[in-house]
């Protein structure tokens, strides 16, 4: 088994009430938080801010209640979008967006919901003649299972499609407001063989009643669909007094139709997995990852420049 | 729908009740009191008695030093001389303390000289020892078991495979945990842990001791010699084990309208019992210790008395890889295995065995 885990507290500029927040949840027994910085780019030009530096959080770490070890913090970005337009700062391999140990979209459309899920392809640009390499294009699309926007018969002038696969590790699911789409199996599935983890919070169902019949009737809405695999319970919390035990929060699963032993994995085992995508996707494949070596001093170094450094070296 | 059904049921639990004599030849008692060789709390209940008797207030005293050592590397546990200075010589208990059972590692060391590893899923890969997955696993397999014989080991120290233990243990994969250790010496007292320890912070430390009398209690009416119990006549084993259960607790057992903890109340037929005694011993408590409280909670009854029977209750550490014997023991929303006996004055007992969820029914 895992140790549990809650993927989100709601990352404010108020240091102590995080730091009061963090407590609650070592108390609580979680072994691993993280503090999720929200974007939305509905307002104009968000900027992607840095992640919160733990040390500054905290000097030593709180021990987890029943262990000896301290409670592990990591950070996590969630990106609103309601244009296709906000995936591009997920593509750009911008280095504010590697700080994240975890990163998370919330999509707000059915077809950036659905659709995101699967591989794009970027296909030829307009106005091409009879390309001899177009079947052979076709051939491997079918074969990675992609989906094709659009291909006009006469292959002359086809769409240039947007963008590559959303690099996320968990999509979020609304619970505040009653799901404006259906969900659909084949991007479902597609998404939990990608390994995409759904995420389910808890906290506004504590505060209103409303949102708790929203929050349940997604939640079966989706269980119905994904049958109960890949899902991730988290508070949003905002407040110390909005963080549920992990047991309580595995039973809050049985209401959402999950089993039992899928409910309890949602608080320990997707966690784990969803941090484990979060690792390697920063790494090649999952097996190379790269760490930047820290430069030596210049008082070191000769006059002469790197390259003809290597030359006298090698 | 199904969820709503889903709703009304409970986790898996098991009670097992059997009642025999201890008189006779062929009782479990001994067998399975030492068997269960993890214990946390050990209670005992005596109706009609205000004062203990000084020499069962001296055993609950002496239920024997346990040690807590601190951050110790688990390959000390299969060092030559620890299983020649403690593991052969007695009875050798160990359990990792501060480690839950479904989340993290877990190390139990019994006194027939297995070590049991309970790991999850990347540290098992990391060790390198062979084990086998745990029964409780479920369709992704997160945690595996691995048994280590030390006895079995200790003839051949040569051999490859205590080879490769030790290097799993020392240096691919060191392994530190928080031990709670205890051990039952028989002959001649050598060495003590204190002394082979002393390189780690090992304290020593006494089980906590509770005593109380509870004043007009209802205890239900039993008849030895029925289990099930008879409508009218006499309570059964389950009514009786909500019962303790519900003193052990300290709930009233009114059912008063107006009380918001509890709306149990005492199984009938039941009488009113001026006082009562109740004792509670909390620490890592071994089983040779409580078979001789056992013993002695018997002779109670050597002289006559006004009490019809006493209960001794004793519960397992929630986090222990192993409930009875080996049989492997899981956390899932609660970690019980206990059992209870309750004694009469005729040496009947009745013995109830409870398990929680992720269990193997007890022998």
């Amino acid at each position: 088994m895992a140790a549990f885990a809650d993927l989100d507290l709601r990352a404010s500029s108020d240091l102590k009430a995080l730091r009061g927040m963090v407590e609650t949840a070592a108390h609580l027994g979680y072994s691993v938080v993280a503090i999720n910085h929200v974007v939305d780019f509905k307002e104009k030009k968000q900027e992607i801010e840095k992640p919160v530096v733990v040390s500054e959080l905290f000097t030593t770490l709180p021990i987890v209640q029943g262990k000896s070890r301290p409670i592990k913090i990591l950070t996590r970005l969630t990106i609103i979008v309601t244009d296709p337009s906000h995936c591009n700062v997920l593509r750009a391999t911008s280095s504010r967006v590697r700080l994240y140990d975890i990163i998370a979209v919330f999509p707000k459309t059915e077809k950036l919901f659905h659709e995101h899920n699967q591989y794009f392809i970027i296909l030829m640009e307009r106005n091409t003649t009879n390309h001899p390499w177009i079947p052979g294009m076709l051939l491997v699309a079918s074969f990675i299972k992609c989906k094709m926007i659009a291909v006009l018969k006469d292959f002359v002038s086809i769409k240039e499609v947007a963008c590559t696969h959303l690099d996320v590790d968990l999509v979020c699911v609304t619970v505040t407001e009653k799901l404006p789409f259906y969900f659909k199996r084949p991007p479902v599935n597609v998404a939990i063989d990608r390994g995409l983890g759904f995420e389910l919070v808890y906290s506004p169902a504590i505060k209103d009643s409303t949102i708790r019949r929203y929050t349940i009737s997604n939640a079966l809405n989706l269980m119905q669909i994904c049958k109960g695999k890949n899902i991730i319970i988290s508070s949003a919390a905002e407040r110390p007094l909005e963080i549920r035990g992990p047991y309580d929060v595995a039973n809050l699963g049985l209401l959402f139709g999950l089993s039992e032993s899928d409910a309890k994995a949602a608080v320990s085992i997707n966690c784990r997995a969803a941090l484990l995508h979060g690792e390697t996707r920063r790494t090649a494949f999952g097996i190379i990852s790269t760490v930047k070596k820290p430069r030596p001093s210049e008082g070191d170094d000769d006059s002469l420049p790197a390259c003809k450094k290597a030359k006298c070296e090698g | 729908m199904a969820t709503l059904r889903g709703l009304l049921e409970t986790p898996r639990h098991l009670l097992v009740c059997e009642k025999s004599n201890f008189g006779h030849g062929k009782s479990r008692h001994r067998q399975l009191v030492e068997t269960h060789y993890h214990n946390y709390k050990v209670s005992f209940l005596i109706p009609e008695c205000g004062l203990l008797s000084k020499e069962l207030k001296n055993l609950v005293m002496e239920m024997g030093p346990y040690y807590f050592v601190k951050n110790l590397p688990l390959h000390e546990l299969i060092t030559p001389e620890f299983i020649n200075t403690f593991v052969k010589k007695g009875s050798c208990y160990a359990l990792t303390y501060n480690t839950n059972i479904d989340e993290d590692n877990a190390v139990a060391l019994l006194p027939n000289g297995k070590l049991i590893l309970s790991l999850d899923k990347d540290t098992y890969e990391e060790t390198g020892l062979q084990g086998r997955p745990s029964q409780y696993s479920g369709r992704r397999i997160m945690k595996f078991i691995i048994s280590i014989d030390l006895m079995d080991l200790s003839f051949n120290l040569d051999s490859k495979k205590y080879e490769r233990i030790c290097w799993c243990l020392k240096e691919k994969k060191p392994l530190k945990f928080d031990f709670l250790l205890a051990w039952h010496q028989t002959g001649a007292e050598e060495s003590t842990m204190m002394e082979y320890f002393s390189k780690y912070q090992i304290q020593e430390r006494q089980p906590k001791v509770a005593m109380s009398t509870l004043r007009s209690l209802q205890c239900p009416v039993l008849q030895s010699s029925t289990l099930r119990g008879e409508p009218e006549a006499s309570c059964g084993g389950p009514e009786l084990f909500d019962w303790l259960g519900a003193v052990f607790c300290d709930v009233d057992l009114n059912n008063e309208p107006n009380s918001f903890i509890s709306t149990y109340c005492c199984p009938q037929p039941s009488t009113v019992v001026a006082k009562a005694f109740l004792c509670t011993v909390t620490g890592f408590i071994l089983p040779e210790k409580i078979h001789v409280l056992l013993e002695q909670l018997c002779h109670y009854f050597d002289e006559p008395k006004l009490a019809p029977w006493v209960t001794l209750s004793v519960q397992g550490f929630a986090d222990s890889p192993v409930s009875w014997r080996e049989n492997e023991h899981g956390f899932w929303k609660g970690g019980e295995h206990l059992y209870n006996f309750v004694i009469f004055n005729n040496l009947d007992y009745w013995l109830q065995m409870a398990v929680g969820a992720n269990d193997d029914c007890p022998p």
